[in-house]
């Protein structure tokens, strides 16, 4: 399994609040160890690989981790959730749901 | 009850009504476990539709707590006027009574609505969603920037799981609001009595409000947070058409639906 761990820069230049956030909490759980790549989508660089991945697999939101697993590759947009199911590390339900809507947030408009 | 239907959705020439009804029979034929979410605002059209392709559609409708009276009574009205059943899906007792007894009853106006929504929306459709294999959603392309490439069908990304891939049809997704206002007079479909007061968006009665004629709908909804709560975007502008998604492993989808 290889994980692809993709984080934003703002087009001001700053990285993206949550995207700091989840990679603290990478830290401090210690599952960066088992984040292969980390890439930047930079917004002002089209042509960043964060960016050029963000196309590819039509994600509008950032923080993403791309995991390949032999033929079959996987998108988690949602942190908690990538969390549960790749390194089996049980979330909060409702912390969850939050952090759903957060990466896709048409679904408020439910 | 029958009509003739529409001919496939997928043809250039057809208007939004036919290739909603062509979405709309094909997502039927192919889902056994299949239901539709109607918010109680303008997606009405959906179950209208949908009534004219068979008889007894499923419907769930997320019932909050917090919606208008008037949203209440209008389910109430579509629940007679197409002989339907409509599933109310409710929030966790004991996390509501967690979050008010913690943050009190209007938390969403300091701490913004995302913690409130995934209580009394987002877990009971998750809920929901786990015993289907599809749903059917009134969302429309038109209806914010994050909607703009909005397809008919899609691979629920959000709810989706490795064992349990969902499937969204959007066949709305190219009406516009005028085309839904038009269907509604046209074909008298009742509607929920707030829009007549100037309310686009309909959602919980604490976070809605009417708009002016030329506002867009989202402003009438979550009107005192910071657009910097939407920052995760990659902003469109930047990022390339997308090419098909190759990630979940999710079930077919028929090739009629991806070609759109």
């Amino acid at each position: 399994m290889r994980i692809t761990f993709v984080k934003k820069i703002l087009a001001n230049g700053q990285p993206c609040a949550k995207c700091a956030d989840v990679e603290r909490r990478l830290t401090a759980s210690g599952q960066m160890a088992r984040i292969d790549r980390v890439v930047v989508a930079d917004e002002r660089d089209p042509q960043s690989e964060g960016m050029r991945l963000a196309a590819r697999y039509a994600i509008a939101a950032a923080p993403f981790f791309v995991v390949e697993d032999g033929d079959a590759t996987t998108i988690h947009t949602v942190y908690l959730k990538f969390s549960k199911e790749i390194f089996g590390r049980r979330a909060e339900a409702v912390a969850e749901a939050q952090e759903m809507l957060r990466a896709n947030p048409d679904l408020d408009l439910i | 009850m029958a009509e003739p239907l529409a001919r496939s959705w997928a043809e250039p020439e057809a208007t939004p009504e036919e290739q909603a009804l062509a979405v709309l029979e094909d997502a039927f034929a192919e889902f056994d476990r299949i239901a539709i979410s109607f918010s109680g605002a303008e997606d009405v059209v959906l179950i209208d539709l949908a009534a004219r392709i068979r008889a007894g559609v499923p419907v769930f409708s997320l019932d909050t707590g917090r919606l208008h009276p008037q949203t209440h009574r209008f389910l109430e009205t579509v629940r007679k006027h197409y002989g339907i059943a409509i599933e109310a899906l409710s929030p966790d007792a004991d996390e509501v009574a967690k979050l008010v007894r913690d943050k009190g009853l209007f938390s969403f106006y300091r701490d913004g609505h995302g913690e409130c929504c995934a209580i009394r929306k987002i877990q009971p459709l998750r809920r929901k969603l786990m015993r289907l294999d599809a749903w059917i959603t009134g969302q429309r392309a038109d209806q914010s920037v994050t909607r703009s490439d909005l397809p008919v069908a899609q691979d629920d990304l959000a709810f989706s799981t490795a064992q349990h891939p969902i499937v969204k049809f959007n066949p709305l997704a190219a009406w516009t609001g005028t085309d839904v206002w038009d269907y509604i007079r046209r074909r008298e479909v009742p509607y929920n009595p707030l829009h007549d007061q100037g309310f686009r968006s309909i959602g919980c009665e604490p976070c809605t409000r009417p708009v002016g004629p030329h506002q867009h709908e989202r402003e009438g909804r979550w009107w005192w947070e910071n657009a910097a709560d939407k920052e995760c975007g990659l902003h469109a502008q930047n990022v390339a058409a997308p090419i098909r998604r190759a990630d979940l492993p999710v079930q077919r989808i028929p090739t009629r639906m991806t070609g759109r």
